[in-house]
């Protein structure tokens, strides 16, 4: 017996019927997971030890409403429970997992996965809110009329985990089959039609539920798993559609039109007490202050402000605290390596550093996943969408992407992990893309060096304010365009979806959830977005460090005690390592590509800096410490680096002796810093959320725009000066 | 008249709706069909969407789809 490979069972329901606390409960910490193949649908699985200490393999289906494959989500559970997901059979049983308060809804899902022909149990969640409002369901009854068991459930405290635990047991032996509706003649005969052509003649392997699914769905994803050629099988689904036409169904129509008219006198007397409930409910009271013209605005703005000032400003002390520890170990790891200068900067400045490099960004993601769950575990965060979806209508985006972009202002790792709550695969794409355009935080500090020095001492504190602000401003101004553009150009292959969504009733978060959470979103971005972007910050310090000539140690110090007799030991160093790092490959790559910025004003030296600042932003700071010899520990308020900035000469070329840096300088590098996309993580983090195609496009998409509006801003800049 | 004219707190009859159109027809998978009995509880600030309640349920639509909604006043 233990050869056979483990049952597995799926688990499937609609969003917001605790399916996934359900899950959670069930599994334990007993999880894996991963992704779908070829999709970027999450993939969960667990363990789940029955009473009679068998285990089974529990799948987590993504939350659908039905199974018309208008999604990702959708295909993949219409894929499962049809054995056609490329690494397993059907499932043995699915648990359809029901809110008692949308039995009629949640139904219609139960009976569109019955056609796939896997033996069913039907979990009806939520059971305590349900008798709270006087809504009594007789589950027996409807056990009776359903032909499957019917178990009352309430996720959160564990109610009735038992009872539905062996209720499956008994179910795997029994295979008991939700009862299916009689449909028409025109539907049985387009059906048959296409199980002829397909099945028989075209060999394709498809389940009566799958042959359902291509009639009754215009665009259905069954039909891109086909092998029979796109003109043939499109040539032969409208056949059967405008069969089913002929029969008297408008085919968009029917599904929906028959099903419920079979399963409306089903429910029809069990649902009878649910009239009671056409009063107000309590979500419908809480939703007239927080869908208020005024009101609804005031509140949404406070929490907004929160979330906002919780990721910008109360995540700094962690990441101070981050950033000490890996200063703290960086310190250590030196002391026990000054034997061997190579292996001590790669532990240091490569290994630590990159490790440091991305685990500062936990807290801010910590912090805004702790009220991205919060928002949607309490139903807030539909209705967030829902007021704001105005502003994004018009661009082919919708309100769910006012979370993700606000986020992005503080940082766009955490804003961009946050799209995952926008269903829309398009839109998803899309606010993923223009997210590094919001001005976050790392951008600050080189707006701060350069208004410190060009733009406060000459024009004041007021036009210092107007800068900063328009800097912040840039990227919005780009972005909304950018968005139109993108909805209108991306390829088909990112679908598009219809903008209905469900205003939930209103619940009481669940502290555990919301950890559970916190720790999948956390462990996740180290395991996957981590590794790249210590690999990354790897590599650049390589193209930083080598060559190291021995000989240019002695050069340097030759030259010195020539031109400036007596000077201090950290003085000399300071101009061993600029002299280090310009004939670096990073030094030399400058160099080579100075004359592709020189229309943006920029000499070598910010070249370099603009192009080390890949891992992050805010290194052009310390670069720019380095390339003027006065050490990399360096910050935007030194004025030393000011001043030295001030007075730096162009040595050769055109502008020969005269400043390097002026006003259409100092602005263009600001431009350009709010456009491009100098950071790794952001990178690896779009990498990892869509595809490495999409990581570099964007990247290079951003860098170019990013020089366009530098060079224009420089050469008006000098036109007008 | 059109969903997307009608008023708050009175309760209307869906006469026909386009199922061509993916929000129609995605609505529909929800139960909002001819016949069915539905309300306007929320219009967002700025005009559009609209939130309308059906079998206990509030979905939100924008005014777009929603005209292609055909309705009748019941009361």
């Amino acid at each position: 017996m233990s050869t056979q490979p483990p049952l597995s069972v799926a688990l499937i329901g609609n969003p917001n019927t605790g399916k996934t606390s359900l899950f959670n409960m069930l599994t334990g910490l007993h999880q894996h997971v991963g992704n779908y193949a070829g999709v970027t649908v999450e993939k969960k699985t667990g363990t789940w030890t029955l009473p009679d200490g068998g285990q089974v393999n529990l799948i987590d289906l993504p939350g659908t409403y039905n199974l018309n494959a208008a999604s990702l989500d959708e295909r993949v559970a219409v894929d499962v429970l049809a054995g056609h997901s490329s690494d397993a059979a059907p499932p043995d049983l699915v648990i359809v997992v029901v809110d008692v308060e949308n039995l009629r809804r949640n139904l219609y899902l139960a009976s569109q996965a019955s056609e796939l022909g896997v033996p069913m149990v039907i979990a009806l969640n939520c059971w305590d809110v349900a008798e709270r409002k006087g809504l009594q369901i007789d589950s027996k009854l409807l056990e009776q009329r359903l032909g499957v068991p019917v178990v009352p459930t309430v996720a959160r405290t564990r109610r009735g985990t038992g009872a539905l635990a062996e209720a499956v047991t008994r179910a795997l032996e029994t295979r008991p089959m939700l009862v299916r509706p009689r449909w028409p003649e025109a539907v049985t005969d387009s059906i048959a039609d296409l199980r002829r052509e397909l099945v028989e003649t075209r060999d394709e392997t498809l389940r009566e539920g799958e042959l359902q699914r291509l009639l009754f769905d215009r665009r259905s994803a069954v039909a891109e798993r086909l092998k029979t050629p796109a003109a043939e099988r499109d040539a032969l689904l409208r056949a059967a559609r405008e069969k089913l036409h002929l029969g008297g169904y408008q085919p968009d129509a029917a599904e929906s039109l028959l099903r419920y008219r079979f399963l409306n006198p089903l429910l029809n007397d069990i649902l009878e007490r649910q009239a009671a409930m056409k009063k107000r409910s309590t979500s419908e009271s809480i939703d007239q202050l927080l869908l208020h013209r005024v009101w609804g605005l005031l509140v949404f703005v406070g929490m907004m402000y929160v979330v906002f000032q919780s990721v910008y400003t109360w995540a700094g002390p962690l990441m101070d605290i981050i950033e000490r520890g890996v200063g703290w170990l960086g310190g250590i790891a030196g002391g026990a390596l000054t034997a061997t200068p190579i292996l001590q900067s790669l532990v240091v400045d490569g290994v630590i550093g990159g490790v440091g490099a991305f685990l500062v960004f936990l807290p801010q993601i910590l912090v805004l996943f702790f009220f991205i769950a919060l928002l949607e575990e309490t139903g807030y965060m539909a209705r967030a969408a829902f007021l704001m979806d105005k502003l994004f209508s018009w661009s082919g985006l919708n309100g769910k992407s006012f979370v993700p972009l606000l986020s992005s202002f503080a940082c766009a790792i955490p804003g961009i992990l946050a799209t995952r709550t926008i269903s829309d695969p398009k839109a998803r794409c899309i606010t993923i893309l223009i997210a590094p355009l919001m001005s976050c935080s790392a951008r600050l500090p080189v707006y701060l060096l350069l208004i410190g020095a060009f733009i406060e001492p000459e024009y004041g504190a007021a036009v210092a304010g107007l800068t900063l602000f328009a800097m912040h401003f840039i990227g919005v101004l780009l972005a909304g365009p950018l968005a139109w553009l993108l909805h209108r150009t991306l390829p088909r292959s990112v679908a598009s979806q219809p903008f209905v969504m469900e205003l939930p009733h209103y619940r009481v978060p669940q502290l555990g959830r919301i950890g559970h959470r916190l720790y999948e979103s956390g462990s996740e971005f180290i395991v996957r977005a981590g590794t790249v972007i210590c690999a990354m910050t790897i590599v650049i310090w390589a193209l930083l460090y080598f060559p190291r000539p021995p000989e240019l140690a002695e050069t340097v110090q030759a030259t010195a005690q020539v031109e400036s007799p007596g000077i201090s030991e950290a003085e000399l160093e300071h101009r061993l390592n600029a002299a280090y790092l310009k004939q670096s490959y990073m030094g030399r790559f400058g160099n080579a590509v100075q004359p592709v910025f020189a229309p943006a004003g920029y000499d070598w030296k910010i070249t370099v800096g603009v192009l080390a600042s890949f891992p992050a932003r805010e290194i052009i700071i310390s670069t720019l410490g380095i390339t003027y010899a006065l050490g990399g520990e360096i910050d935007e308020d030194s004025d030393d680096l000011r001043s030295t900035l001030a007075k730096a000469r162009w040595e050769s070329g055109p502008r020969a002796g005269t400043p390097v840096f002026n006003l259409p300088v100092a602005l263009s590098i600001m431009v350009f810093f709010a456009l491009c996309m100098q950071c790794g993580a952001t990178v690896a983090v779009i990498a990892k959320e869509l595809h490495w195609g999409w990581a570099i496009g964007s990247f290079a998409g951003l860098t170019a725009l990013a020089w366009v509006a530098a060079v224009l801003t420089y050469q008006i800049g000098m036109w007008l000066a | 008249m059109r969903l997307d004219l009608i008023k708050k707190d009175g309760l209307y009859r869906v006469q026909k709706m386009d199922s061509g159109n993916p929000c129609i027809a995605r609505l529909m998978t929800m139960g909002l069909l001819p016949d069915q009995e539905l309300r306007l509880t929320h219009e967002a600030p700025l005009g559009d969407p609209i939130a309308i309640e059906f079998n206990g349920c509030q979905m939100s639509l924008r005014l777009r789809d929603a005209a292609l909604i055909e309705v009748e006043p019941i009361r």
